[in-house]
């Protein structure tokens, strides 16, 4: 009896642990004006994705990230928003992934890959990116998350497939 | 029309327009919001596909926005037209649903069906075969290049092998340009750090001279590597010597066959995007198709309110005229220009419309006139509704009843129950059909004699009003009173003065015998004076008879037998006179009647009493007695002399007598009783000769 128990509230707690572990790991580094975001995925990519990649077919993974002011009588205001898109295509002739990494539109980093695995490291774990900071009054919170493709339900209503919203508190530059 | 609907109708004239305006710029600032929002940043193909995407959902959601907003409206108008009872709402209401049926269901199945065929014929694009068509030329790409790979990696390490053994620089120069063209490479190369690279280059492979080397840090251990050069695919392997060199050997993959994989990589390239695509494009067709549906839907749902207002338009404006019309409004004419069937339906009835305006026209004028007539005559005519709960009256009737009030306006008959006049309004209550009859009413204390008739208005069961006329008589029976009274006065002073002469000459006679002492005294004596007794009895009689008719006791009213009480009359004439016979036809059937029969006994000895003096020695006398539909009608009819010439009525006088005998009350006594019996009694010839005596007695009371 006190065997069934005790399992069962061990198991309990490794649900509750599994269930805690986040889909996306950030890692923020403050610097006077300027926040490093590192961002890595730490789930698996949809099976589809994957196929495609390896096909040969052009796919990328889309960075969000959205700052907010948070406001104690008010509701949080936005101050900036930013996009971090990663893409990677397998050339089929050489074999070789081309991955690019753009922030806001502008090329943040490159790289080629042999593997696919090397290319599904690169691209869920991609380049630190800067975003700016702006002089604060109130504490600012960054909220990331990753969206991988689009599905739809009952064939017309579009659904994200990405992680859930990570919500973190921005600190200070020490 | 109602006072919501013309509020409503104008409230809705006035901001259609601005709530449409008001709408369609909130649905396009919102479309516009959320596509600057979402789109920014994307890549044109990317943009394209959301965009039409997009699109295509905003064109969904309007359009379904646009049908909610029209079905809500339209159905929220119908709740409220239906709530307040508006004409047509109904009516509407079943075409708008019907219309919705044969809309919304066969649009709905086929676009179901629709979504179902193209969802099927998305899936069937990505078939089995055409996955391992695309699948086996990546791997035929993949296979080509791995084993170019291997083969330039072989070379590479063979090359090694032999350049380790050789010590000196040109030796191993030599050895590499033999080697190199004994093993037939496309590319053979010698790098070393910070050294010159040395490449030997296939002279048919021209273009790979333009190759650059690869850098000696990117050769850290033995491996190959691929890439586009020159439209053409260039396979290099490398492998590294012990003093840090390394070898490159490098081959070039056919044009033709690069050309090829570079198809099948393109088509398999498309293809995965396709598939990667494949739900955004069976969303795309889906809403396209949707779209299509809700715009037929929109189109046919509004062509279907059009009509359905169009066509109910005109048959809404009669019935509501009609309405109107039956709602106690003026007759109007309906002013909707029509050509149809319903066209002739609208025609006619503003001809039936004109027809009843005539009509009307007739009688407002014939009710003008008989107002112009009713207030002109002597006679008081007072109006009653069925019920008989209001009554109102013209001059005369108010002139008589002392109540002005009357001619203004309906009152209440209640308020004929004033002290006074209250008599004739029992009379109106408990007339049960035509009653006519006489009563004495007192307004102001002053009374007045009253000839009414109570009749029931309408030809059927049920009366639709009553009206009653009221003749004065007031004036007329004083006079005839005055006249009566003078004719009594005539007739007992000639009554008296016939009896007083015999009397006075039997005085005389007495007088004159005693003055001369006369021997016949003792015989005049007694002469005078029974002659003065027997005079002075017939005077006694005369007065007796007087006061019997003055003293008549009121009528005490039970129900009898009819038959019977005429039966026992003229059963105590038979054999009154020898060779006289009284006979009785009596066919009343045992049926019972509301009188006093003490007095009306005395009617019918009255009468007989007369008919056996009028009739002949061998004669006969016939009572009959009948019902005549609620009256009761007994006739004494004798075979004698008739009726004198001159007017019957003066029979029924006092003291009236042509028999130059009796009292000359009898026939006055008979049309008393028989009046306060609410009856009537009339002498007329009873053909050869003779006279009927016909009495009617009505079965009820009065």
């Amino acid at each position: 009896m006190w065997y069934a128990c005790h399992t069962m509230v061990l198991g309990a707690l490794l649900l509750a642990t599994a269930a805690a572990v986040p889909e996306l790991s950030v890692v923020l580094t403050p610097a006077p004006g300027r926040l490093g975001v590192q961002v890595a995925v730490k789930r698996d990519l949809p099976a589809e994705w994957r196929e495609a990649l390896a096909a040969g077919a052009p796919v990328s993974i889309t960075y969000r990230l959205r700052l907010y002011r948070n406001r104690h009588w008010l509701w949080d205001q936005r101050v900036a928003g930013h996009e971090l898109v990663v893409k990677a295509q397998r050339d089929p002739l050489t074999g070789v992934f081309t991955l690019v990494a753009e922030f806001d539109g502008e090329i943040l980093a490159s790289a080629e890959a042999n593997t696919l695995d090397d290319a599904m490291l690169w691209v869920k774990q991609p380049p630190t990116s800067e975003i700016g900071v702006p002089v604060r009054h109130e504490p600012l919170l960054l909220f990331v998350r990753a969206e991988f493709m689009t599905r739809y339900k009952l064939l017309v209503i579009p659904s994200t497939v990405g992680t859930d919203w990570v919500q973190l508190s921005v600190p200070e530059v020490p | 029309m109602s006072d919501w609907r013309r509020r409503w109708q104008r409230y809705r004239r006035q901001n259609r327009v601005l709530v449409g305006v008001y709408l369609g710029l909130l649905l396009l600032a919102g479309a516009g919001f959320a596509l600057f929002s979402r789109m920014a940043g994307l890549p044109p193909e990317e943009l394209t596909n959301r965009l039409l995407t997009f699109m295509l959902w905003w064109l969904d959601l309007t359009l379904i926005a646009v049908l909610l907003f029209i079905l809500l409206r339209n159905f929220l108008k119908l709740a409220l037209e239906r709530r307040y009872g508006l004409l047509g709402s109904r009516f509407r209401t079943k075409l708008l649903l019907s219309y919705l049926i044969l809309i919304l269901v066969p649009t709905a199945l086929l676009f179901l069906l629709s979504a179902t065929l193209l969802s099927g014929a998305a899936a069937s694009w990505f078939s089995a075969p055409v996955e391992g068509m695309v699948q086996a030329g990546i791997e035929l790409a993949d296979g080509t290049r791995a084993e170019v790979e291997a083969r330039a990696e072989r070379g590479a390490r063979t090359l090694a092998a032999h350049l380790k053994a050789l010590a000196a620089e040109p030796a191993r120069l030599a050895e590499l340009e033999r080697l190199h063209r004994e093993m037939g490479n496309d590319l053979t190369g010698w790098v070393r750090p910070n050294v010159p690279v040395v490449e030997l280059v296939d002279p048919r492979q021209r273009s790979l001279q333009r190759l650059p080397p690869l850098g000696a840090d990117a050769l850290a251990a033995d491996g190959a590597r691929s890439e586009r050069f020159g439209g053409t695919v260039v396979v290099r392997a490398w492998s590294r010597l012990p003093d840090g060199s390394a070898v490159v050997v490098g081959e070039a993959l056919p044009e033709g066959l690069v050309r090829a994989q570079a198809r099948l990589a393109a088509g398999g390239t498309a293809y995965e995007r396709l598939k990667l695509d494949r739900p955004t494009i069976t969303a795309t067709v889906v809403l396209g198709f949707g779209g299509l549906a809700l715009l037929i839907v929109f189109a046919a749902m509004w062509l279907g309110l059009q009509l359905s207002r169009r066509f109910t338009a005109p048959l809404l404006a009669l019935a509501a005229t009609t309405q109107r019309i039956a709602g106690g409004e003026s007759l109007e004419e309906v002013p909707l220009p029509a050509e149809d069937e319903v066209g002739m339906l609208v025609a006619s009835f503003n001809s039936m419309v004109r027809r009843l305006r005539a009509r009307e026209e007739e009688l407002r004028s014939t009710v003008h006139r008989l107002d112009t007539v009713l207030g002109a005559v002597r006679t008081g005519v007072l109006t009653l509704d069925a019920a008989r709960t209001s009554v109102e009256g013209n001059p005369a009737a108010a002139t008589m009843l002392g109540m002005p009030e009357l001619a203004s306006g309906a009152l209440p008959l209640g308020s004929l129950d004033a002290e006074g006049v209250s008599r004739l309004a029992e009379t109106i209550r408990a007339a049960k059909g035509p009653v006519r009859g006489s009563l004495t009413v007192y307004p102001g204390g002053l009374a007045r004699y009253l000839e009414t008739a109570v009749v029931p208005l309408g030809r059927g069961a049920a009366p639709e009003g009553w009206v009653v006329a009221l003749e004065d008589l007031t004036q007329l029976q004083r006079a005839q009173r005055q006249a009566a009274w003078s004719e009594v006065a005539r007739r007992i002073a000639h009554q008296i003065k016939n009896p007083l002469t015999p009397i006075r000459l039997a005085a005389e006679r007495m007088a004159r015998h005693w003055e001369r002492n006369s021997a016949e005294l003792a015989e005049v004596v007694p002469q005078g004076c029974n002659a003065i007794v027997e005079h002075v009895q017939a005077m006694q009689e005369m007065v007796d008879a007087f006061s019997r008719y003055a003293k008549l006791p009121p009528v005490a009213r039970r129900p009898v037998r009819l038959g019977e009480v005429v039966g026992q009359a003229v059963a105590l004439y038979q054999g009154v006179r020898e060779g006289l016979l009284v006979q009785l036809d009596d066919r009343s059937d045992g049926r019972e009647i509301m009188l006093d029969p003490e007095q009306f006994r005395q009617v019918l000895t009255n009468l007989i009493d007369n008919a056996v003096e009028a009739s002949p020695q061998q004669g006969v006398v016939s009572v009959s007695v009948a019902w005549d539909g609620e009256e009761a009608v007994v006739v004494v009819a004798d075979h004698g002399s008739g009726l004198p010439a001159g007017d019957p009525e003066l029979l029924f006088q006092p003291f009236y007598s042509t028999k130059g005998r009796g009292s000359g009350v009898g026939l006055a006594v008979v049309q008393r009783i028989v009046a306060d019996h609410g009856g009537t009694v009339r002498l007329e010839p009873n053909p050869p000769h003779g006279v009927r005596a016909v009495v009617r007695i009505p079965e009820t009371a009065p």
